[in-house]
C-alpha cells in the first residue's frame, strides 16, 4: 500500500507497504526526527534511494532521529542508502546510531568504457565480503566489462564497522 | 628598498628544489633552510615575505610547538604569510597542524608539489590581490553569477546549480559536492554573517527555514565556474565579520566527526566537501570563500585531507604583519 507523498522543504515522505520512502534533500525542513511516531512493530524502515543531498542542518536532524529511535527501542534499518548518506555516515559517527543498513550504492567504474556508476550492494548477501573491505564484482550496465570499485574500500565501508 | 625574499623551511632536499623553481618565477630571492631551527636562525637576518614551511616537520609536540615559533617570529619580521606545506605521506600531521591555531595557509599535495597552486597561493600573498575565483581557473572560464535576495532562494539557486553541473556531464559525486557547498556557504552568509548596528549576529540564532527578506547589504553573490579542472564555488557577503580563528577552530573541529554538533558545522563540512576552501577576508567589508573542486580525480586518485587558505585584507598603507 503507498500513501501520498508528503512534501517537507526539498523532501518527499511516502510510506510504502512498512517502509518510509524519502526523496530529495534533506535540510532543517524535514523534520526526520517526527519520523520515530510512525515506526510499525518496533521498525523504523527508510527507503533513502532517492536522497540527493542532506546539509548540516538536515545532519543534526537525522541525529536527534537516531536519539529518539534509541530511546524508543526502535530498530532502524535503512534500505538502498545513496553515497551523499554514506558519505555522511562516514564523516561523522553520530549519524549511524544503531541502525542497521541493509543495502547501499556505491561507485563504480569500467576501465573498458569509462562509465561510472552508483551501484547497489546488498549488505546482508555481502556481509562476509565487506568484512573484508572486498568489494563485490560488478559488470558494466554498458559494454559487460567488469567494473572496479571507485573508492578506498576501507575509507567507503567504514560506515559498516559501527 | 631592498626586494623581499621567500623562506623555504624543509628536509627533502628534492621538495626544496621543486618549491624552489615554482616560487623562483616570482622575481623573488629564495632562501632555504633544512629544518625549523635552521629557518628560526635564517628569520633574525631575513625580512622574507612568504615563508613556506613543511608541515611533516610538526611529527612531535615540540616540533609542532616549534613551527608554532616560527610562524609567529616570520609575522613579527613582516611576512605577509606562512603557507605549509603536507605532502601525501605526511597526512597524519594534519590535526596537529589544525590544533596550532596557526596555520592560515595549507597545501596538502602529492608529489610533485601542484605548481600552480602554490603559484597561486603566493602570488595572492605577494601582490596583495586575494578576492575573486578567476585566479583558480584557466583563462576564458566563464564564472555564473546569481545574487540572493532572499533567504528561501537557497533551495531553489541550489537546485539549479546541481542541474547546471549535471549538464556540464560532471559526475553524481561532484554534484553532490557542490550542492553541499554552496548550500552550507549560502546559509552560513545569510545567517551568520549579519551583524546589527550594535554589532550582534542577530540572524544567527533565527531558524534556518524562516523566510528572510535580505536588503542590499545583505543579499549573496554566489558565483560559479567550471575549468575542467576545478568546479569553483565562490559565495561573498558584505559584511567581512568571519575572522581568522573561527575559521580555524571550525576546520579543526573534532566534534564534527564524533557528534555532528556544535557552531562553524557548515564550515566543516563545506571544507571536508571540497578539496580546497579559500576565504578571503576584508574585515567589516565582506568575506568571500570559494571552494574548489578537483574533477579530474575519481576518488580513488584523490588526497583524504583538503587544502585550506585563510588570506586577509589589510588596509591600504598598514605595512605591518597581518
Amino acid at each position: 500500500m503507498t500513501t501520498q507523498a508528503e512534501t517537507r522543504g526539498r523532501m518527499t515522505l511516502a510510506a510504502v507497504d512498512d517502509k518510509l520512502v524519502l526523496a530529495g534533500a534533506i535540510d532543517e525542513t524535514a523534520v526526520l526526527h517526527e519520523l520515530t511516531g510512525r515506526a510499525l512493530g518496533g521498525r523504523l524502515v527508510l527507503d533513502l534511494a532517492a536522497i540527493t543531498f542532506i546539509n548540516s542542518l538536515g545532519v543534526r536532524d537525522w541525529i536527534r532521529m537516531q536519539a529518539a529511535a534509541q530511546k524508543g527501542n526502535l530498530a532502524v534499518e535503512l534500505q538502498r542508502v545513496p553515497e551523499p548518506l554514506v558519505h555522511q555516515l562516514n564523516m561523522i559517527m553520530a549519524t549511524r546510531g544503531n541502525a542497521t543498513v541493509t543495502s547501499f550504492f556505491a561507485p563504480y567504474a569500467c576501465d573498458a568504457c569509462g562509465r561510472e556508476e552508483s551501484l547497489l550492494i546488498d549488505a546482508i548477501a555481502n556481509a562476509e565480503r565487506l568484512v573484508k573491505l572486498d568489494p563485490p564484482p560488478m559488470v558494466c550496465p554498458e559494454c559487460g566489462a567488469e567494473m572496479a570499485f571507485n573508492d578506498f574500500p576501507e575509507r567507503y565501508f567504514s560506515f559498516l564497522s559501527v | 628598498m631592498r626586494a623581499s625574499s621567500i623562506l623555504i623551511v624543509h628536509s627533502d632536499r628534492k621538495t626544496q628544489r621543486t618549491v624552489q623553481r615554482v616560487l623562483g618565477v616570482t622575481g623573488r630571492r629564495v632562501d632555504i633552510a633544512d629544518d625549523l631551527e635552521q629557518g628560526i636562525q635564517l628569520l633574525a637576518h631575513l625580512s622574507p615575505v612568504l615563508v613556506v614551511v613543511d608541515g611533516a616537520l610538526s611529527h612531535n609536540a615540540e616540533h609542532s610547538a616549534t613551527i608554532g615559533k616560527l610562524i609567529e617570529l616570520a609575522k613579527e619580521r613582516g611576512a605577509e604569510a606562512c603557507m605549509t606545506l603536507l605532502g601525501s605521506t605526511a597526512i597524519a600531521q594534519m590535526p596537529a597542524l589544525l590544533r596550532l591555531g596557526a596555520v592560515t595557509n595549507l597545501l596538502v599535495h602529492q608529489m610533485p608539489i601542484l605548481a600552480e597552486e602554490l603559484t597561486i597561493t603566493a602570488q595572492k600573498l605577494i601582490r596583495r590581490d586575494l578576492f575573486g575565483a578567476e585566479k583558480y581557473l584557466l583563462w576564458g572560464t566563464e564564472l555564473h553569477e546569481t545574487t540572493l535576495i532572499r533567504g528561501s532562494q537557497r533551495a531553489e539557486v541550489v537546485g539549479a546549480l546541481a542541474e547546471q553541473v549535471r549538464a556540464f556531464g560532471q559526475s553524481a559525486r561532484v554534484v553532490s559536492m557542490a550542492m553541499l557547498v554552496a548550500d552550507e556557504l549560502l546559509s552560513n552568509a545569510v545567517h551568520n554573517a549579519p551583524i546589527d548596528a550594535a554589532g550582534n549576529h542577530h540572524r544567527k540564532d533565527l531558524a534556518r527555514a524562516d523566510e528572510l527578506e535580505l536588503d542590499a547589504r545583505q543579499q549573496i553573490r554566489l558565483r560559479w565556474g567550471c575549468d575542467a579542472r576545478y568546479l569553483a564555488i565562490e559565495v561573498t557577503d558584505q559584511f567581512g565579520t568571519l575572522d581568522r580563528d573561527t575559521i580555524l577552530a571550525s576546520l579543526a573541529k573534532n566534534d564534527v566527526r564524533e557528534s555532528g554538533g556544535g557552531a562553524g558545522m557548515g564550515i566543516a563540512l563545506a571544507y571536508r566537501s571540497c578539496d580546497h576552501l579559500v576565504f578571503n577576508l576584508a574585515p567589516g567589508v565582506r568575506t568571500e570563500i570559494i571552494a574548489l573542486i578537483d574533477v579530474r580525480y575519481p576518488p580513488t586518485e584523490r588526497m583524504s585531507v583538503s587544502s585550506y587558505n585563510v588570506f586577509v585584507e589589510r588596509p591600504r598603507g598598514d605595512d605591518h604583519t597581518g
